[in-house]
């Protein structure tokens, strides 16, 4: 690592350091940055500061929110930082302080005393000045500058460091928020079942719609036990984002290994909370989860917080399966819940869906439920959820994810 | 006595028994408000808290989690939760949460903790099949 500092005129007379002021400042408010994307921008915004500031390099460390660290994420001049992933602990050590005390931070002695960050000081860093990048006045994370020639910074060296913060705030919130959305909706997509399983004597169709904005938690699955039954599962995790999406998929496979135990729907649900209180306190989420016997005769649905399935029988109208209710996953610890037996009439068409299809501003849940049922007027599962989508959706963008199944035995003689 | 809570909704006091009024409607653009709104009170030195709901007219799923969370924290700190709910009750029992703190037809049976719907003993939920 090369000193820059060192080698030029730093601290010259006040009429040179106001125009090369006014000069840095446009370096870094600079317009043709915002062609950049985001990723771009913060490196460039990295460079432009390290420079204006003659310094040797500079980094961007982000906050995990998960385990209250400062994450290395983008560097200038010590590389190092990003490729060896450092980590420093919100209040400890240099970034850490300025994290936490949300205000700037300069060093004019840099050792282990000082600083957490061991890289810094064994490749020399002398001086260091850094600030908080603070977005919808939140600490995301913390921008540093560091010298590898003694100095001091000054303080319109962190009122422009500020700046090139802010910026860079703006940049990586934005990043996060377009990375995260594209990582939920990829996850959600890996999670749903990309073909039902073609099991014999059963029909099935579904939808999926994420919400407008955030994906949401839903999820159905849809698997063979190896006693032959049919497990039928469909679930939501209270809140939206990449963290909903992560909670959903760890349930989902919770609950496929937990399906694989025992053939009791209500155990699999109490096994599956348990799990979730102990490793995901806080999180909320609701299931309807049925085992259907071979041939769909007869299911065992338990629910969790869940809205019940919805029954069409043949030359019937469609009706709410009268299931009990149970408790929400993660409402509370040791929780009991019933199962219900429905017996399944032969080409009985049975809907499981999540509470974004039926929950309407200006309407009561039995209103959305009673148009779900309403619009059930075929036992086709593929039409049946068109015609579902079409009434209760129409050409609204949905708020919520929203997701469908239904599922029937095949027609032998009983004709839809 | 009133005084507004830490979101803005309105708080009585009867002694150390609490009473706050939801909005009259909750869903996902407020429920994380209503959320810190009640576990804010939900806490050690609060004895009962009476969630006042009688006026609100649309609760979708988002309000109902937020009561639950609520009530989570609730069972922590020894806070007892009741309910009084009228046009939007149907929500809450079709969820279950009637299993979780008992549920009341008017502010007055609510106040009085009598004639409750038909909660389990509050602080057991659903045990004992």
């Amino acid at each position: 690592l090369a000193s820059r500092g060192s080698s030029r005129e730093w601290v010259g007379a006040g009429h040179v350091r106001a125009e090369g002021r006014l000069r840095d400042i446009q370096t870094i408010t600079d317009v043709a940055l915002s062609r950049l994307d985001d990723r771009d921008l913060l490196a460039e915004l990295l460079k432009r500061a390290r420079d204006i500031l003659q310094a040797d390099t500079a980094a961007v460390l982000l906050l995990d929110p998960s385990s209250g660290e400062l994450v290395a994420t983008a560097a200038a001049g010590l590389e190092e930082e990003v490729r060896q992933g450092v980590r420093i602990a919100v209040g400890a050590g240099f970034a850490g302080r300025i994290a936490a005390e949300r205000r700037p931070v300069v060093l004019d002695h840099v050792d282990h005393t000082t600083v957490r960050n061991p890289l810094l000081w064994t490749k020399g860093i002398r001086a260091l000045v850094g600030v908080p990048l603070v977005a919808a006045g939140e600490v995301i994370g913390v921008l540093h500058v560091g010298s590898l020639a003694e100095r001091k910074f000054s303080s319109d060296d962190v009122e422009l460091l500020q700046l090139a913060a802010d910026r860079a705030a703006t940049a990586v919130k934005s990043m996060i928020t377009k990375e995260e959305g594209i990582a939920a909706a990829a996850l959600q997509r890996s999670l749903l079942p990309a073909a039902l399983p073609a099991s014999s004597g059963v029909q099935m169709a579904a939808r999926y719609v994420p919400g407008e904005g955030a994906v949401g938690g839903d999820w159905y699955d849809v698997f063979t036990l190896p006693s032959g039954r049919l497990g039928v599962v469909m679930g939501d995790v209270t809140g939206s984002g990449l963290p909903a999406a992560v909670i959903m998929g760890r349930m989902r496979s919770a609950l496929r290994a937990y399906a694989l135990v025992t053939a009791d729907p209500a155990e699999v649900l109490a096994k599956l909370d348990a799990k979730m209180q102990h490793f995901e306190p806080g999180a909320l989420a609701t299931v309807a989860y049925a085992v259907f016997e071979p041939g769909m005769k007869e299911a065992r649905v338990c629910l969790a917080g869940h809205y019940p399935p919805v029954v069409a029988a043949v030359g019937e109208p469609a009706r709410l399966a009268n299931v009990a209710p149970g408790l929400l996953i993660g409402a509370a610890p040791g929780v009991d819940r019933p199962v219900t037996t429905l017996q399944i009439a032969p080409g009985t068409l049975v809907g499981f869906y999540t509470d974004g299809l039926v929950e309407r501003h200006g309407q009561t849940i039995d209103d959305g439920l009673d148009q779900l049922c309403r619009a059930i007027t075929t036992r086709s599962p593929d039409a049946a959820c068109a015609a579902v989508m079409a009434e209760l959706v129409g050409n609204t963008p949905a708020r919520d994810d929203i997701a469908l199944l239904m599922i029937r035995s095949s027609p032998g003689g009983a004709q839809p | 006595m009133t005084a507004g809570s830490d979101d803005g909704y309105p708080v009585r006091w009867a002694g150390s028994q609490a009473m706050i009024t939801m909005p009259a409607e909750i869903d996902v653009t407020n429920a994380d408000e209503v959320r810190r709104a009640l576990l804010f009170l939900a806490r050690p030195n609060v004895p009962v808290l009476i969630i006042d709901m009688t006026g609100t007219t649309f609760c979708d799923s988002a309000g109902v989690h937020a009561v639950i969370s609520a009530y989570r924290q609730a069972a922590e700190t020894g806070t007892q939760l009741r309910l009084a709910v009228t046009a939007v009750r149907r929500i809450f029992t079709l969820i279950g949460a009637d299993q979780l703190m008992p549920i009341y037809p008017a502010l007055e049976d609510a106040l009085a903790g009598t004639a409750d719907g038909k909660a389990s003993p509050p602080g057991h939920p659903g045990r004992g099949r």
